[in-house]
């Protein structure tokens, strides 16, 4: 699993997680985006495009950290989720938690509305 | 009748040579390892000096012959060993028979070199004490070693007369002298250190192994404790035939099944999955198990029981940690079932009389997200032959080598062709497959199955 990190011109913070998400490589993803919380960077987008799978340690990792940015008035959202993996979030009952969008840049844009 | 420089080279190398083999067969004897660690009987005491005694009056034979004729000794290097790992009292022992010796040999020198012996030993000694009975670093012992031979050379200008006869013999060995000597005891010193770290390391893996020990037991104690939250049979429910499994991936899990008596001819079936495995997972599980329990005896309706629930669960659900659970109220009397689906794997139904398989989902989310929530409450009702699968999704994603998962299409289908089976049958019949399915993989995520079967 690896993770690469960009900083768009409008300040939102894109992470994409390459892989499997399993529980190893969720508390790798914990560490990256805390960090980035823990330094007032709270508009992020999560890119799921090079994402093979997830699992429940990765729902719980976005959850917790979905709940962190919200009370700092911040947002995660996510891009890119494909079929297999947006089941995942239908099943779990996340997909009303989060918004979802198909293209990366529609999400780094919708920080700007 | 000179002696060349290769001959100077050879005697060196013969010297170090033996003096390496002496270091390391001494330092491993019991006698040794008791003085270093200062465990003080007599018997390794007067051991270590009688060695190292034995050790510097070799020195007087064993040295370097220099072209002058005169033999550059390395003596001194027993006592200021002994003294340096082993005291005052050890370090001046050895210096002793090796000075004693050297006195009875004779020769304008022999004053000063026999006192320069034990003086050895004693210096030895004194760093010993000075750096409170520890062994000295490398370059701190060979310094030592220098200063000690040129004490040596000190002593003999100071003692040895004629004055002249003295001053050439200096000027001849001072440099072999001190170069031996203090080779001599870097070697040692090298020696030691490293027998040193070998002891320290071998405790410290002492230490771990303990520890590892007493971890290993609780978490079997944890394990055992966990396991007696399972139910211990499944019920015997009139008209049913029920059976079910659960083995997590790690020594304790996040899965759970639950048989609940909810009356006379009610019973609360429950499945469910903490989000992560290990004790995390099974912290939550004990917790979530219970808060269920509580809430579905005397519950009318599966959504209040499971809506209750979730109320409590998610006071205490921190760190994003959730749980997805599938309820289903049984009427024994009237074959129904009622449930509610808090994002868990839809179940298994499997229609006696048209072969045809029902996901059983409805509409919810996962326990300990959300602190209020709605869930959609669902009525089944059950024919002969008709069977229910619950399972967690240790069984859809268990992987093979490939990274393939063993998928709901694959259960579906494995479910329809055995409908014949018992329901203990049926549990046994996909365990082996999805076992087969990931050969040689560890056990990726718990895992969990019920299957129910109306007779």
């Amino acid at each position: 699993m690896d993770i690469i990190e960009r900083k768009m011109a409008n300040g939102v913070n894109v992470i994409c997680i390459c892989g499997r998400l399993d529980a190893y490589a969720s508390s790798e993803v914990e560490k990256k985006l805390n960090g980035l919380i823990d330094a007032a960077q709270v508009r992020l987008v999560v890119s799921f495009d090079k994402l093979e799978y997830i699992s429940s340690s990765g729902l719980r990792v976005l959850l917790a950290t979905l709940k962190r940015v919200r009370k700092q008035q911040g947002d995660i959202r996510l891009a890119c989720v494909k079929p297999s993996i947006k089941e995942v979030f239908d099943m779990a009952g996340f997909t009303q938690l989060f918004t979802i969008l198909d293209m990366e840049e529609a999400a780094v844009k919708s920080f700007d509305e | 009748m000179g002696v060349s420089v290769p001959d100077i080279l050879i005697d060196l190398i013969k010297t170090t040579s033996l003096i390496i083999v002496f270091a390391y067969i001494v330092t491993r004897t019991k006698f040794f390892t008791d003085v270093l660690n200062k465990q003080f009987n007599l018997k390794s005491q007067i051991i270590i000096i009688l060695l190292f005694g034995g050790l510097s009056i070799f020195g007087t034979y064993g040295g370097i012959k220099l072209p002058s004729g005169a033999i550059a000794n390395i003596r001194d290097l027993g006592p200021m060993v002994a003294g340096l790992f082993g005291g005052p009292l050890v370090g001046v022992g050895a210096g002793l028979i090796g000075g004693v010796h050297r006195y009875f040999l004779g020769g304008f020198v022999a004053v000063p070199c026999s006192i320069a012996t034990v003086m050895a030993g004693l210096f030895g000694g004194m760093i010993y004490n000075l750096r409170k009975k520890e062994f000295p670093k490398v370059w701190q012992a060979t310094l030592f070693a220098v200063g000690m031979e040129s004490f040596h050379m000190g002593l003999v200008l100071l003692i040895a007369r004629p004055f002249d006869q003295a001053l050439a013999v200096v000027k001849d060995v001072v440099i072999p002298m001190i170069g031996a000597n203090a080779l001599g005891v870097a070697i040692f010193a090298l020696i030691i250190r490293n027998l040193i770290i070998e002891k320290r390391t071998a405790a410290e893996k002492e230490k771990y192994r303990r520890d590892l020990e007493r971890k290993e037991f609780e978490i079997e104690t944890a394990r055992r404790i966990q396991q007696s939250f399972l139910p211990e049979t499944t019920p015997r429910l009139d008209g049913f035939d029920i059976a079910a499994f659960s083995l997590p991936a790690l020594e304790v899990g996040g899965d759970f099944y639950d048989f609940i008596p909810i009356a006379q001819d009610k019973w609360g079936l429950v499945i469910a999955d903490v989000s992560g495995k290990g004790f995390p997972a099974a912290l939550f599980m004990a917790l979530s198990r219970m808060c269920v329990r509580a809430n579905a005896m005397g519950k009318s309706t599966a959504s209040e029981a499971i809506r209750l629930a979730n109320n409590l669960i998610s006071q205490d659900a921190k760190s994003g940690m959730f749980v997805t659970l599938f309820y289903s109220l049984l009427d024994l009397k009237q074959k129904r079932l009622n449930y509610v689906n808090a994002g868990h794997n839809p179940p298994l139904l499997l229609r006696g009389d048209t072969g045809g398989v029902i996901l059983l989902g409805a509409k919810g989310i996962a326990l300990g997200v959300l602190d209020e929530i709605n869930l959609e409450e669902l009525q089944l009702d059950l024919a002969r032959h008709d069977t229910v699968v619950f399972y967690t999704d240790g069984v859809t994603e268990a992987i093979n080598e490939k990274e393939e998962q063993f998928g709901q299409e694959r259960l579906v289908k494995l479910v329809a062709q055995n409908n014949h089976l018992s329901a203990q049958s049926l549990v046994d019949k996909i365990k082996d497959e999805v076992n087969a399915f990931s050969l040689g993989q560890p056990q990726f995520d718990d895992f969990t199955l019920v299957v129910l079967k109306t007779v």
